[in-house]
């Protein structure tokens, strides 16, 4: 049977939105869709795909890459293989997926962005979105992970709801078991409750001069956050960090300095109300999000920025 | 403790523009420099930092051409025992490909360890996958997007993984097992130029790719291409100071700064 087996990401009991890129991109490949999903109430707009698969297993059993190997094989042998399978792009979707590829060797593509029918081809980002490749896979069922914001536009509405199925879990192994969650140290500053955020990324430099971004935060009323690579350095809190591992911020203005704009920083800044980019790399992706930008010496911005406002 | 640590040479392309050559065959580096893969130094370094404290040696691995050296080097000079080159030649892209090679690889030369390390993923081809399929074909226990390794005892490791949102889950492994670092999971120590030199009296081994089975590739770049441009940003030109008064000119009209 010809399908794309669409494995979604369920956390804490929330659907994650993401899964929406990968049903989108189930229904682009044409094929009949399968969603697998753990066992657990919460929510599903189950008009979006044909077949709902509900596995009796817990959601820590289901989100681990090595038991979804064994619910995968009870999927096959129930179904036959697919022609896909999508994970999502995030931290468990992408381990799950390679994890499952090098299980049943099949090929593997990951971050896909973007899907040419006619040619058959799949889009993934190299050199942080400065080129991107097209892909072709061949020797079994693609393996993919789906690209957060991508794909979600073509997840539309059947005229009818999904087939339900049920299907029993496999039994945990216990190489690998999940202990707790681990929430964030709360922090005095919380980013997202900005109108006005001031950011700074590894275009910076380094950390001597992360004091006079400060400063120049200070001057024009802004809270100061940065990108993952000055958090990495630990030059800011991680409390301090847009982007999906940080947070999603959407101010009024989002003034980003020496950032070029990795895809998990734009997904945590796109919605801004108005993005101002200032680099000097006139092809930093980040360009092509911000409704503004500046081309140049980011240390030299701020400095005549902080003499005009002070006068 | 024995770790082995797989550091790749990678090019440095933040600040370079990209060209594409001809009809979008490849993508144009040979003006670009190159350096170690940041997710690879912060593996490496947790590497020793775990040694240092517990005992055993850490081995660091590339795979790539000759040049790929400097960063066996830097790993040494870090504090790996072992640096071992194996000399490929080509870009391997799939990350299948390199994982069967990884695998032959270790077998074959009988290669003692009980962790593997991997980075989340390298900056070059930000495939991420490296680390999932190298555990599954080689039978281990896998977690990637390690940002903190709690305890490491005997037979097991306990780690932290991050999750979206500043989330992160704390999970146990069996080991032997094959762990991705993620990148700020510590603070990487400085190298020094002299602290190279040193290493490169260290001798390190090199390997021919051709000796091991590397596997069949399953995926293939058809083509190169730019990004699709989106709308873009209105560009702000002009003499420095023209460009700031302008910015704050955006500023007050959105009504955040006076």
């Amino acid at each position: 049977m010809s399908y794309a087996l669409i494995v979604s990401e369920v956390r804490r009991g929330v659907f994650e939105e993401r899964n929406l890129d990968s049903i989108g991109l189930g229904a682009l490949l044409g094929k009949e869709t399968v969603l697998l999903a753990p066992d657990g109430a919460y929510e599903i707009n189950e008009k979006l795909v044909d077949t709902v698969v509900k596995v009796k297993s817990a959601e820590d059993v289901y989100l681990n890459p090595m038991n979804m190997g064994k619910i995968l094989e009870q999927v096959f042998g129930a179904r036959g293989k697919p022609d896909y399978i999508l994970f999502t792009q995030s931290s468990s979707g992408t381990e799950a997926a390679a994890y499952t590829a090098g299980l049943y060797g099949f090929p593997v593509i990951t971050d896909v962005s973007a899907y040419d029918k006619e040619a058959g081809v799949f889009l993934k980002s190299y050199y942080s979105d400065k080129v991107f490749g097209q892909f072709k896979a061949s020797g079994g069922p693609a393996v993919l992970t789906v690209r957060s914001g991508s794909f979600r536009e073509f997840a539309g509405e059947k005229a009818a709801a999904a087939k339900a199925e049920t299907m029993e879990g496999a039994p945990a192994v216990d190489s690998r078991t999940f202990v707790e969650y681990v929430e964030e140290e709360k922090s005095d500053i919380d980013i997202t409750k900005a109108e006005f955020l001031l950011s700074i990324g590894r275009g910076i430099g380094n950390q001597d001069e992360v004091a006079s971004y400060e400063e120049l935060a200070g001057v024009l009323r802004a809270v100061l956050s940065g990108s993952r690579p000055v958090i990495d350095k630990l030059w800011l809190p991680k409390a301090r960090q847009v982007g999906t591992s940080g947070k999603t911020v959407k101010p009024k203005v989002y003034l980003a300095m020496g950032i070029s704009g990795a895809f998990q920083h734009i997904a945590g800044m796109k919605d801004s109300d108005c993005i101002i980019a200032v680099n000097k790399d006139a092809e930093a992706p980040i360009f092509q999000y911000a409704h503004y930008g500046i081309i140049g010496d980011i240390h030299k911005v701020r400095d005549k920025l902080k003499e005009i406002a002070k006068a | 403790m024995n770790i082995l640590v797989f550091t790749k040479r990678v090019a440095a392309t933040q600040e370079e523009e990209l060209r594409i050559t001809g009809e979008g065959q490849a993508v144009d580096l040979s003006k670009v420099p190159f350096k170690v893969n940041d997710w690879d130094n912060y593996s490496v370094e947790e590497a020793v930092r775990i040694v240092e404290k517990q005992g055993g040696a850490v081995t660091a691995i590339s795979i790539g051409d000759a040049e790929s050296d400097e960063v066996l080097r830097r790993a040494i000079a870090m504090g790996a025992k072992d640096g071992f080159l194996i000399d490929s030649g080509q870009v391997l892209h799939d990350p299948f490909a390199r994982s069967e090679l990884i695998r032959s690889f270790i077998d074959k030369e009988k290669v003692p360890f009980d962790i593997i390390f991997t980075g989340v993923q390298s900056e070059d081809d930000q495939f991420g996958a490296v680390g999932g399929i190298l555990g599954a074909i080689m039978g281990l226990p896998y977690s990637s997007m390690v940002v903190g390794i709690d305890s490491v005892e005997k037979d097991h490791v306990v780690v932290r993984r991050e999750l979206e949102g500043g989330l992160q889950e704390r999970v146990k492994i069996a080991t032997p097992c094959v762990l991705s670092i993620q990148s700020g999971i510590n603070e990487p120590r400085y190298v020094s130029i002299m602290g190279i030199r040193k290493a490169s009296k260290v001798e390190r081994k090199v390997f021919k790719a051709a000796d091991y089975a590397a596997g069949t590739a399953k995926i293939e770049v058809v083509k190169w291409v730019y990004p699709a441009k989106k709308g873009g940003a209105t560009m702000l030109a002009g003499e420095l100071a023209d460009v700031c008064g302008q910015l704050l000119g955006i500023l007050k009209e959105k009504g955040v700064c006076q």
